[in-house]
């Protein structure tokens, strides 16, 4: 910017000397304040083992009263666990550049990607150059990528490796001090479960954990699933305590931050009309329908050791089970929205053995035919066993027992290789209670709310309409909100919201160590239940299908259907 | 404008290879793209009853729709349906031109909104006061398709041009085109001449207003001060672009004071000095709506009154000097021109000064290159710098961002109000009018 100072103008604005004197009254002494900041009641009182609370005057920054813009993180590094890896390659990496390049990071943010691999920086950035160019969102110019990639550098170790931490500080220290990151730390696991405790430990060993005195917060991000049953989620949980406060844990759900289940909480709570209607009154029964072409694909290892109820079903359908039927939380901040879904998770009734045989179905997809192609069976996937008896596919009734939702059934449904990709929750609500249109060639359908998390994220409203002409014939329309219509602007990956919330402080959208034992107390008996008994004969429902035959029998048996999506 | 000329041309650039018909009426699109909006229905009409049978022509014309695909996905029989157009209106914009190539201008920035936020558009020219009144409107329709297998989202745009006395009385060509129980906005791509009658008959039906006030002519100010006074007057709210540009020096200047130790002085400030861009012989008429909206802001967040509204300095490179009332201190507040090739009015630099006990805090935020760098000393020991990066925000991102915020910008309302109390016409009531007792 080339500037030159005119005449008769200061020809500076670098300022030395004191401000200009106050020409009014003073006001009553104010106390110096020590060095730091701090004053002389501050030190006495840090002195008689008290800290003086900061008033909530002080906490409120006025100047961002009404800021619309969204808040640039403050500086920091982010440390990625198992950055090699494939979660980090499809999502992370292209996550944290598209936030870049809509200047959602700070200027003074680093990348510490950690991996086993033997690369130097270089490497690893020619390696991130093509998986940014395969997966990012929208692309990057060169200059931009360039500067991004920049921001990053590698550093390699095993996650058990003493020296490799404290390398990794001796680096973080260098980082702080080259690019004035503050001592703020993001950490994040992106590696296999099984890693995750000795990962902590060794952050807590270290003490990369200690948020510092006056600036340097830490935080982690921790990536599901998240223990592999509520015991063995709950020693996770004691792990991570030992070394990070719960206000530093984000245990990343990636579905909390799909912009249509965010939209789930504005449609119920900023919407008048919906909300009197939410409850066991007017409501016959929810279905949430998470479904996937594909198969486990190159997970079969995975997939072996976790199976539908693991994989989805105890998170992402118990999340979206959460939102729908939660009270309103009192605030949107992340304690009240998670104390609400918390409630809800506590509500699920508890399933016993006998539950769990009449209202859970389980099915594994055998070879069929998927969009026109033939696909092979699970048992038939890499790295999967021959006599395989994971699930693939749960179709369950759940009940929440409070007072909104008691007697009004939850039918859930996942599975892999069923004939389209589509998730939604269909709020399908009670017949009219008297049949006034008796004369009609077809009787109206019940009012039907289906929410569409993808693809086509929109919203639906089913409602009977007369069929214009002489008679008195009525016909089930629907009227079709789709976003990509209503807004065609880029809706951010799910991932770019949840990193960005992280590094804002933002706990909202993550899950909380009781909301994750909750969950996985809601689906514990399935799992207990199905290791004591073999499953039906495997597979039993062909590729390209909706599921076994019971998961239509589930429904018959209440007189119901699955909505065909 | 002539009557006679080309509606492709003067609507703005349409994309998809499309050719008018002579006679007006569907336009087939060559080659559709996703997201890429179509012109798809152009016709003329010379009167107001005529556009309105155009535009039903428009929606009954069953060359619209397009092949369909079973509807699906419901627990109800499944049967054939149609994929029709949709038309969408999420509002009324009218564009007040006064030159055809501000229309142009601001088609072009509609058209790229077609399908994140369809509206009915109708831009209006005035042209030839002296001679016969006249109507001249091109009836469009605008459709995107937002993916391959979507529905298309049309918005219409009339691009209407008043001749004669019929200029004189835009409000009154307008007003029977708006769609029923949608909110009215009014922009002004150019200045707007707030105290003819033209103006004040649109305000009356307008529900928002959008301005540019750093494209105005002189210092701007006098208009500032004008614009403040409508959303009183005519219970408007009012967008600025030039306030809306400024979103990025704020979050800069609001995280100075985000750590828990240097916030409280913003309680203790003595000093705001904004330096902005001027050319070599011209400072005093320069455009300075963006410093002043900078000092606005603040002082309207601060909860600060006028103790004197700023004044310009006989040397016109001093600027213009006030005083502010933050508690019980003065705050000094200048506007400060620097000479600089960048485009005159624009921020150089906020500079803030507080002193709280023996403590000195000087906060500066810069604008550079390529975006806004903060600095700030304590007691002379620098703080870490931040820098932010500034995305350049055309038309488009502003006027969109202008329809997302539904409802009382939070901002805008107190800053503008602030702004007519530091030039000195205050808005009756107002808490910033501390400057009523000092001006009195």
């Amino acid at each position: 910017m080339a500037t030159k100072a005119p005449p008769g103008r200061p020809t500076t604005t670098t300022r030395t000397g004191p401000l200009r004197p106050d020409t009014t009254e003073r006001g009553p002494h104010t106390a110096a304040p020590a060095p730091g900041g701090r004053t002389i009641k501050d030190e006495r009182l840090a002195q008689d083992g008290k800290r003086k609370k900061p008033s909530k005057a002080v906490e409120a920054n006025p100047l961002r009263k009404g800021l619309r813009l969204e808040r640039v993180p403050d500086p920091h590094v982010m440390v990625l666990f198992g950055a090699t890896g494939d979660l980090s390659h499809r999502k992370v990496i292209p996550a944290l550049a598209q936030l870049w390049r809509t200047n959602l990071l700070p200027q003074d943010w680093m990348l510490v990607a950690i991996g086993r691999r033997p690369y130097d920086d270089d490497m690893f950035r020619e390696e991130l150059r093509t998986t940014l160019r395969a997966n990012a969102r929208v692309p990057l110019e060169p200059s931009v990528e360039k500067q991004f990639l920049q921001r990053i550098s590698y550093h390699r170790g095993d996650f058990d490796d003493d020296a490799a931490y404290m390398s990794l500080i001796e680096k973080l220290d260098k980082i702080d001090a080259e690019h004035a990151t503050a001592g703020n730390r993001l950490f994040y696991l992106a590696t296999q479960p099984s890693a995750f405790p000795l990962i902590v430990n060794q952050i807590g060993k270290c003490g990369l954990d200690h948020e510092t005195h006056g600036g340097g917060w830490r935080r982690i991000i921790v990536e599901k699933p998240f223990g592999r049953d509520f015991d063995s989620a709950k020693r996770l949980n004691r792990e991570v305590g030992k070394v990070f406060r719960e206000s530093q844990v984000y245990r990343i759900d990636h579905y909390l931050g799909k912009e249509t289940v965010r939209n789930l909480l504005v449609f119920r709570f900023a919407n008048g009309i919906f909300e009197p209607l939410w409850n066991r009154r007017y409501v016959d029964h929810v279905q949430i329908t998470m479904a996937e072409s594909i198969g486990v694909e190159d997970r079969g290892s995975f997939y072996e050791e976790t199976g539908a109820v693991r994989d989805v079903v105890q998170n992402h359908l118990l999340q979206l089970l959460a939102l729908v039927a939660m009270e309103p939380p009192a605030t949107l901040e992340a304690e009240a929205l998670r104390d609400e879904k918390v409630k809800v998770l506590r509500a699920v009734d508890r399933l016993d053995r006998t539950s769990v045989d009449a209202d859970v179905v389980r099915g594994q997809y055998g070879p069929g035919w998927v969009a026109g192609e033939h696909v092979e069976g699970y048992r038939q996937e890499p790295e999967v066993d021959a006599d395989s008896e994971t699930e693939t596919f749960v179709a369950m009734k759940l009940e929440i027992d409070d007072w909104r939702w008691s007697g009004v059934p939850f039918y859930l449904r996942t599975g892999k290789r069923l004939p389209k990709r589509a998730t939604e929750i269909a709020i399908q609500f009670r017949d009219v209670p008297h049949r006034l249109f008796t004369e009609a060639q077809s009787n109206p359908q019940p009012n039907l709310l289906a929410i569409r998390i993808q693809p086509d994220e929109g919203i639906v409203l089913r409602f009977g309409s007369k069929v214009p002409g002489l008679g008195m014939d009525i016909r089930t329309v629907n009227m079709d909100f789709t976003y990509g219509s209503a807004f065609s602007t880029d809706a951010p990956e799910a991932y770019e919201t949840l990193i960005l919330d992280a590094m804002l402080g933002d706990a909202s959208l993550f899950t909380r160590a009781d909301e994750v034992e909750a969950a996985w107390a809601a689906v514990d008996p399935i799992l207990d239940t199905w290791v004591e008994e073999p499953p039906p004969p495997f597979p039993n429902y062909e590729s390209g299908t909706w599921g076994p035959a019971a998961a239509e029998r589930l429904m018959e048996r209440a007189g119901r259907r699955w909505r065909r999506i | 404008m002539d009557r006679d000329e080309a509606p492709a041309t003067t609507a703005g650039a349409v994309s998809g290879g499309a050719a008018t018909p002579a006679t007006g009426g569907v336009v087939v699109p060559k080659h559709p793209k996703p997201g890429i909006p179509m012109l798809r229905w152009s016709s003329r009409a010379h009167s107001i009853a005529a556009c309105q049978v155009e535009l039903d022509r428009i929606w009954k014309s069953i060359s619209l729709t397009t092949p369909g695909v079973p509807s699906g996905g419901d627990m109800s029989p499944v049967g054939e349906e149609r994929r029709v157009a949709a038309r969408s209106s999420v509002m009324n914009l009218v564009v007040v031109a006064g030159r055809g190539e501000t229309g142009e201008r601001a088609a072009a920035v509609i058209h790229g909104l077609t399908g994140r936020h369809p509206s009915r558009t109708i831009i209006v020219s005035p042209a030839d006061p002296d001679g016969p009144a006249w109507i001249d409107a091109q009836v469009q329709a605008h459709c995107v398709l937002p993916t391959p297998d979507s529905p298309e989202t049309c918005a219409e745009l009339i691009y209407l041009t008043a001749g004669g006395e019929s200029g004189g009385h835009l409000a009154g060509i307008v007003a029977p085109l708006l769609v029923h129980d949608l909110p009215c906005t009014v922009w002004w791509p150019s200045e707007p001449r707030l105290q003819s009658r033209t103006t004040k008959d649109l305000l009356r039906m307008a529900d928002r207003v959008l301005v540019d006030g750093s494209g105005w002519s002189g210092d701007g100010l006098d208009r500032l001060a004008d614009l403040a006074a409508l959303p009183a007057a005519y219970n408007v709210e009012i967008a600025d672009f030039a306030l809306l540009r400024q979103s990025r020096w704020r979050e800069a200047i609001a995280s100075s004071f985000d750590l828990p130790r240097l916030m409280p002085f913003l309680g203790s400030i003595r000093e705001i000095t904004v330096r902005y861009a001027a050319h070599d012989g011209s400072p005093r008429a320069t455009n300075v709506v963006k410093p002043i909206y900078h000092l606005a802001w603040l002082a309207s967040r601060l909860g600060m009154t006028v103790v004197e509204p700023m004044a310009a300095v006989d040397d016109a490179w001093s600027g213009y000097h006030g005083v502010l009332r933050s508690s019980r201190r003065h705050v000094a507040i200048s506007l400060e021109p620097m000479e600089s090739d960048n485009t005159a009015g624009s921020t150089m630099e906020v500079e803030i000064g507080a002193q709280r006990a023996d403590h000195m805090l000087i906060a500066r935020v810069t604008g550079q290159a390529d975006g806004i760098t903060v600095a700030t000393t304590v007691d002379g020991d620098q703080l870490a710098d931040r820098h932010y990066l500034v995305p350049r925000r055309r038309e488009g991102d502003l006027l969109a961002e202008t329809i997302e915020d539904a409802g009382a910008h939070p901002i805008t309302a107190e800053a503008l109000a602030m702004a007519a109390a530091l030039v000195g016409r205050p808005i009756p009531g107002h808490r910033a009018t501390g400057v009523m007792r000092a001006a009195a």
